[in-house]
């Protein structure tokens, strides 16, 4: 058995184990345990990434049921492993975070605490799933499994009010998007005749025509509402905020990615040529939404909703960069989604820091002048905020960057005229995101401080997650090539390289 | 001519029904032992003879064992209801085991004649299962819809029988697909009496528009009568639909896909719209059995071949065990909480594991999510004939309904997964479970585990067909 298949499949397996053990298990050991399989695992993908010969690493291929043609088929690229990375790297942290947290800890009934690492666990699992699954139906079951998981997580754990409504909304727009997802990758098995992503990617002449163009559209909506994209986006912005801390950052860090690994592994590698006659939509679907976000966000009241929407401003980043069906679109999708995890997860960590210490994340709320109040927590989300809105030097900006880049010089799919035009207002956007968190910064960082009782700055806890989380910011910020090393070799698995 | 591999399970079933009659009326005292061991006996006997004859094809054989063992399944579960002096356990056994006799004959009818006389062998036990419970008002009523109903459908698909016979001049199967082949007759004819014909199935299986009767009637019911009409009849009923659709009317297949289509579509949709509002086990999972029944009918539309129709009975056999489970889970909660709504199976999985996790784990199936992932499979491998075949708008209702239909599993599932409420954290009617409970448990855990183990190895199931 390859050491992939353990690195997706052991946190999942520990959830289950936890979730049975709840009664003899404390909270804060299943939080430890689940950070220490998190890490096994992380071990188990640098080892058959190290060890890797071939297009993919620790790739393991057994027919599962012969008479549908599925195979457990996984796998480990370039585009895949940077995402893989970062979700092991989150779930570790949430899992740090929920051993701290003593609210999460003290629930009104035994095990809550245990469960809610296991469900975790379980997200954890789906979600590397989906980053190596080279299968159709396999990537749809990975796909799936998550969301039921994260339903708890947001119906139990988050907000009393609307708590669960959210969770519903959240989890219908999903199911509808993905059930439609289904019916795209049906199509693609019935013309196609596989389902094994490689040989989709490789097939001699691509798929064309009107039915595999209606399975691309599937696929294409289905993907649209998980990234999300504008107007599918209005299930997120209640379901981050309403979600518990750990519930926010893994939708905004490892769920959203999901959407846009999605599009670059079994949409624009799938069907080229329906994916680049869909393209200009998606470009401007995604422009959209990074104006209407940034629109959003200058009139928002609540930290948690405002980092929500900022979100989808920089998903928006993410899709016109994938619409442009370039080398360089397709290393910024994968760069700004890294950074995106990194830096979303940091700032839906410090609101929810913020929200535990006042009850809530609105403005009012906090009040003025965390400065004073609480030096270091204000430091950090200053950092977070400003490594989100792009500035260089930090992850973001590089993100940013390749995504304008590379729709100045886009492939064909993508009119020049249009990928300009598209260029002008997403350099807009990036003008606005900097205005919404200069507000942030100066109606909650800065002003007269309002002190109150519940200022307390950074625990221990806290600081250790916001170091290493700023630590990796950093690093992808001066030394891009980290990561675009890895990617590049990768990317003819998804667009044609130029010779 | 008389295939006896194919009548001899229905027989052993029908001579155990007479004898688990008998044995009670020579029985001194009321006894729900010896009819039960009788029951066990002849459905273990036909089910060990359909696998060794092997029935007519590997297909029947399939449906014969889900209606063979799914019977079975409902007799180890009826034996919650032992307590109960209102129910004769005799007639309980003779009719469950007639009606089951029916079924048989019903999936190996290949004639229409036979089949006609193979859905009221079928149907009259089952309207007297729905009453059997004495002195229960709702009962008598829920029979009586459903005898009424019942019995219009059937007089409705005797005409087009009749008028089938004009066409084609015969009534065997594959003789009437000769013949309608070759048949100049107007298509808009052949499709009415194709359709006409197959009305009385269509009300069995709870297609809509003939669904009015299913939730009444299972709410009436005893929750184990419930759970056979919602698995053994209406698998019966949709297994004899695949046939005959198949092989007899195949030829004329353009003249009834279109409409097997919408009904399908309407089918799965209204289900799921009426599951929505229910506060009840029961009647949910009677709507959501509607719904179920539009996705085995869908994949019917489906190129002529084999592919459409191993989809259909692929998804009734994890339809089956799933219902079974679900139907039985609930029969117990019933038996040891005293009810079967939603706030009397919140917490089930707090207060009985092994309960709760089977329920939740069928409830995964019939929604189609990981971990249960046959119950995804099947929902994939149904929607594979539609595409095949251009109904892409029927992919896309389906894959609609998926969705929608996962509000209401997911209510009731996190119901059971929830901290019990106050009214039945107090201690329950029956503390000390009989050991008629362990049997219906049993089964429970088996039909689980068969589910479990088609989700890690898929083609345990799928292969076959």
């Amino acid at each position: 058995m390859s050491a992939l298949v353990v690195a997706v499949l052991l946190p999942g397996l520990a959830g289950i184990c936890l979730a049975l053990a709840r009664a003899v298990v404390s909270a804060r050991g299943a939080a430890a345990a689940g950070a220490a399989v998190s890490v096994l695992s992380l071990i188990c993908v640098v080892a058959s990434w190290s060890a890797r010969d071939g297009a993919y690493a620790g790739e393991v291929d057994h027919p599962w049921s012969t008479a549908l043609g599925l195979h457990w088929h996984l796998g480990v690229d370039g585009i895949s492993l940077p995402l893989v990375v970062m979700t092991i790297l989150l779930c570790v942290l949430v899992c740090w975070s929920l051993a701290a947290d003593v609210t999460s800890t003290t629930d009104d009934h035994e095990g809550a605490g245990v469960v809610l690492v296991a469900l975790v666990l379980v997200i954890e699992t789906a979600s590397l799933g989906v980053f190596s699954a080279l299968d159709l139906v396999l990537f749809f079951i990975f796909f799936e499994l998550a969301l039921i998981p994260m339903w708890f997580v947001i119906a139990r754990w988050g907000d009393p009010g609307g708590g669960r409504l959210a969770a519903t909304r959240f989890l219908m727009f999903t199911v509808t998007g993905s059930a439609l997802m289904l019916v795209g990758f049906v199509v693609i098995a019935v013309t196609a005749g596989t389902l094994q992503i490689p040989t989709l990617a490789d097939l001699p002449d691509p798929l064309t025509g009107t039915v595999p163009l209606l399975g691309g559209v599937a696929i294409a909506v289905g993907l649209a509402v998980k990234t999300p994209l504008w107007p599918l986006h209005i299930w997120l912005p209640d379901a981050h905020s309403k979600a518990p801390t750990v519930g926010s950052v893994l939708l905004a860090g490892v769920f959203l990615k999901l959407g846009t690994y999605g599009l670059l592994r079994v949409f624009v590698s799938v069907v080229p040529e329906p994916a680049a006659r869909l393209a200009p939509y998606l470009g401007a679907l995604a422009v959209a939404g990074i104006i209407a976000s940034c629109l959003a966000c200058l009139r928002e009241h609540d930290l948690k909703r405002l980092i929500a929407y900022s979100s989808v401003g920089h998903m928006g980043f993410v899709v016109l960069a994938i619409s442009t069906m370039s080398e360089v679109g397709v290393l910024a999708a994968v760069f700004a989604s890294v950074a995106h995890g990194l830096i979303t997860g940091l700032l839906f960590f410090n609101a929810g820091w913020l929200k535990q210490r006042y009850g809530s994340a609105t403005f009012d709320a906090l009040g003025r002048g965390l400065y004073t109040r609480v030096p270091r927590l204000a430091v950090v989300l200053l950092f977070a905020a400003t490594a989100s809105l792009g500035l260089p030097g930090l992850a973001g900006f590089w993100g940013e960057m390749l995504a304008l880049r590379s729709t100045y010089e886009p492939s064909p799919a993508l009119d020049r005229t249009l990928a300009w035009t598209l260029l002008t207002l997403a350099a807009l956007g990036v003008v606005l995101t900097t205005a919404y968190f200069v507000r942030v910064v100066r109606r909650v960082l800065q002003g007269a401080a309002t002190p109150r009782d519940d200022d307390i700055d950074l625990t221990r806890t806290e600081a250790g997650i916001s170091a290493v989380l700023a630590v990796a910011i950093v690093l992808l910020g001066v030394a891009p090539g980290l990561l675009t090393g890895v990617i590049e070799p990768a990317v003819g698995a998804i667009v044609q390289v130029a010779p | 001519m008389i295939d006896w591999a194919a009548v001899t399970p229905a027989l052993i079933l029908a001579s155990g029904a007479i004898a688990a009659l008998l044995v009670t009326a020579f029985h001194a005292t009321r006894t729900w032992r010896w009819p039960a061991i009788v029951s066990t006996v002849s459905l273990l006997a036909a089910s060990a003879v359909a696998v060794a004859t092997g029935s007519i094809d590997r297909l029947t054989l399939v449906l014969t064992l889900v209606v063979v063992l799914g019977t079975f399944m409902m007799v180890l579960a009826a034996g919650v209801m032992d307590h109960e002096e209102s129910i004769p356990p005799g007639e309980l056994h003779f009719l469950l085991l007639s009606s089951a006799a029916g079924g048989c004959c019903l999936v190996v009818a290949r004639d229409l004649v036979t089949l006609v006389v193979a859905l009221e062998l079928l149907s009259l036990p089952s309207i007297a299962l729905v009453g059997l419970r004495r002195s229960d008002l709702g009962a008598a009523r829920a029979a009586w819809t459903f005898f009424l109903l019942s019995a219009v459908s059937t007089a409705v698909t005797v005409m087009g029988v009749s008028i089938v016979y004009g066409f084609a001049g015969n009534l065997a199967y594959d003789q009437v697909a000769t013949a309608l082949a070759g048949s100049t007759a107007p298509a808009r004819a052949v499709g009415a009496a194709v359709l006409l014909t197959v009305v009385g199935l269509l009300f069995k299986a709870g297609a809509v528009p003939f669904h009015v009767w299913i939730p009444d009637t299972y709410r009436g019911a005893s929750v184990p009568v419930a759970g056979y009409l919602s698995v053994v009849s209406k698998s019966a009923a949709l297994g004899a639909l695949l046939v005959v659709l198949t092989t007899a009317f195949g030829p004329v297949r353009d003249d009834w896909a279109p409409v097997v289509a919408v009904v399908a579509a309407v089918t799965m949709t209204v289900g799921n719209l009426g599951a929505l509002g229910q506060r009840d086990a029961v009647g949910m999972l009677a709507w959501s059995s509607i719904a179920q029944a539009g996705f085995i009918l869908a994949p019917l539309v489906g190129l002529p071949g084999t592919a459409a129709v191993a989809a259909a009975v692929s998804y009734l056999v994890v339809y089956s065990l799933a219902n079974l489970v679900a139907f039985t889970t609930v029969a117990i909660c019933r038996r040891r909480w005293g009810g079967t709504t939603f706030a009397h199976l919140a917490g089930l999985a707090r207060r009985d594991p092994g309960a709760g996790l089977c329920l939740a784990f069928a409830l995964l199936v019939l929604a189609g999510f990981p971990p249960a992932v046959i119950g995804l499979l099947t929902k994939y491998v149904v929607l594979l004939p539609p595409v095949d075949s251009g109904y892409g708008w029927l992919a896309v209702v389906m894959a609609l309904n998926v969705a929608f239909g996962l509000v209401y599993y997911l209510r009731l599932l996190a119901t059971v997964l929830a901290p019990p409420s106050e009214e039945v954290a107090t201690p329950p009617p029956s503390p000390s479970p009989p050991y008629t409970v362990r049997f219906a448990r049993a089964a429970m855990i088996a039909a689980t585990a068969a589910l479990v183990a088609a989700s890690v190895y898929p083609d345990l199931l799928l292969g076959v067909l």
